[in-house]
């Protein structure tokens, strides 16, 4: 049986996992099994990744994103965010624990100085500090909940980025996107932002779940709706498809070039089939 | 494509979303105003009340349309609008007053929005213009101002063989002059004002000369009865504190940071 392949549309989203899965948490349904020791994907050098800025730029890209592990521990981070925000609007994906005042301070005047949009996603997993700590390790709330009031103190607009890891445990009926809306309003978040991703059953979950795409399932599909088809992902070893399947080598497309990996990629993993049942995007909206 | 001619003056609005008492005053002024011809970008239903009432209007106005999002799904019968909200509270708005067109849009308007070109081309003075919904390459791709990059645009200019390209799909306006004088003009919407405080619509009047000038035409429209119309047709509250207020109640999350920052909610 031949594996199914997106066709790639054109570079709308740029991915830069610039700290690859290097993060001071170690979160028990991370996707990626990122963490603190030993990182099975290396950081990225400054200078990677302001030329990947570049090309992307020349291509036509719409919007940056930066994730790992934890972009914070970069040491170049907050340089990175202001290249990348003189290209196109940018995004950083957080946990939060790393955002002092200081750091707030420094988003705030780079928001400030680019006429595009800087977002900063912060992941939170349940409005119970318990219940999110049980997954994301003690402390991990406070220090997000902190993040969240921080950067709205500053107009930033933080988005809290949940994964519905715990919503089997809520009884039925209890709508998860107004609870957490419920909850930033009820912490002085005026203007709350939510973002909800699936659960993606690898990394430290372990694989287990669906079986893989098959061309006939795909008969007749909207490719469009999979992120593959215009989402690339820079990342250490080359650039690859999509920003799960970052840093597996069956999802690797190109040595470095951006341009040369324009061409369609394998719906060969298991969370292939997420994204094809949810319509799931890691972009904002 | 359709090729609409050669110009010096137009008047483009887009968004119209039943709101038939604000195309009204925006046809009126813009007829005061020299337009050699008026463009809508498309989106004549959502959100307003009694979505028949606009046709008349844009026939008796020779108003030159595209197909929208919102155009496409009603006419090829969709599920739901296609405006590409994620969440799950803006997704439940767009349900109810999808429905509530669906239901209260006469067959014969719906095949004429089917008839609708998706995209138009003109020459307005020596620009090439190219006139689409949301973006070139998608009829309901958002084009916020703090979220296109000029990159993006030139790849739009180059690949589409245009000087200016004029959207909408966003509901707030924006225009942004690049090296070559290139232009890319989000017209904002008519249907309801844009997360500012104030009641007014905005619509764009564009004028080659020597150079192309945009002029954003704020409209004043009695939004009062609309909104009084809206509530006794049941739709929600929340869309007529919208037109009341001039703040956007709903279709929050799809703003970038930016945008969102500017309005109340």
């Amino acid at each position: 049986m031949t594996t199914p392949a997106a066709p790639f549309a054109q570079l709308s989203a740029l991915w830069i996992q610039v700290t690859g899965t290097w993060c001071n948490l170690k979160c028990t349904h991370c996707f990626n099994a990122s963490g603190p020791t030993d990182p099975w994907l290396k950081s990225l050098d400054t200078g990677t990744v302001l030329h990947s800025l570049e090309e992307a730029e020349s291509l036509g890209v719409k919007e940056i994103y930066f994730t790992g592990g934890e972009p914070f521990l970069h040491k170049d981070i907050l340089p990175l965010v202001e290249a990348a925000l003189r290209v196109a609007p940018t995004t950083v994906l957080t946990n939060g624990t790393r955002i002092t005042d200081r750091v707030a301070d420094a988003l705030a005047a780079l928001a400030a100085a680019s006429p595009y949009s800087l977002e900063v996603r912060i992941s939170v997993d349940d409005v119970d500090r318990e219940r999110n700590d049980r997954v994301r390790g003690r402390g991990a709330f406070d220090k997000a909940v902190r993040a969240l009031k921080l950067l709205s103190g500053r107009g930033l607009l933080p988005i809290l980025t949940a994964t519905e890891i715990l919503q089997a445990e809520l009884s039925e009926g209890t709508g998860m996107y107004d609870r957490f809306r419920d909850f930033l309003l009820s912490i002085g978040i005026a203007k709350p932002r939510v973002k909800i991703i699936p659960v993606f059953r690898m990394g430290r979950l372990g694989e287990s779940g669906e079986d893989l795409l098959t061309e006939e399932m795909l008969r007749g599909f909207d490719f469009s709706l999979l992120q593959c088809t215009e989402t690339r992902v820079v990342a250490d070893g080359g650039v690859y498809a999509c920003p799960i399947l970052a840093g597996l080598k069956e999802a690797r497309l190109s040595e470095g070039s951006l341009e040369a990996s324009f061409r369609p990629c394998q719906l060969y993993h298991r969370s292939c089939v997420t994204c094809y049942q949810t319509g799931m995007t890691c972009r904002n909206a | 494509m359709d090729d609409s001619g050669e110009y010096r003056r137009i008047a483009v609005f887009g968004g119209v979303y039943s709101n038939y008492l604000a195309l009204e005053a925006t046809l009126a002024d813009a007829g005061g105003r020299g337009a050699e011809a008026v463009f809508c970008l498309g989106d004549m239903g959502a959100f307003g009340p009694h979505p028949d009432r606009v046709f008349p209007l844009l026939k008796a106005g020779k108003v030159l349309a595209i197909q929208g999002n919102y155009d496409e799904s009603l006419a090829m019968g969709k599920e739901d609008c296609g405006c590409g909200y994620t969440d799950p509270r803006d997704n439940h708005f767009a349900r109810l007053s999808y429905a509530y067109t669906v239901r209260n849009t006469a067959p014969e308007n719906t095949a004429w929005l089917g008839r609708l070109p998706r995209q138009r081309r003109m020459r307005l003075g020596r620009y090439r213009t190219l006139l689409c919904h949301g973006s070139p390459r998608r009829i309901n791709e958002f084009l916020w101002e703090s979220a296109t990059p000029n990159g993006l645009i030139e790849k739009f200019l180059r690949e589409y063989r245009a000087d200016a390209i004029l959207c909408t799909h966003t509901g707030i306006k924006w225009h942004r002059i690049l090296a070559d004088d290139h232009h890319l003009v989000n017209i904002g919407a008519i249907g309801r004002p844009e997360n500012d405080g104030t009641t007014v619509v905005w619509y764009a009047l564009l004028t080659a000369e020597d150079d192309l000038r945009v002029e954003f035409i704020p409209v004043a429209y009695d939004h009062e009865a609309l909104a009084c119309e809206m509530e006794h047709e049941g739709l929600p509250y929340e869309f007529a504190e919208t037109i009341r207020t001039g703040w956007w109640t709903t279709c929050l999350e799809i703003l970038p940071a930016k945008e969102r920052a500017r309005g109340k909610y």
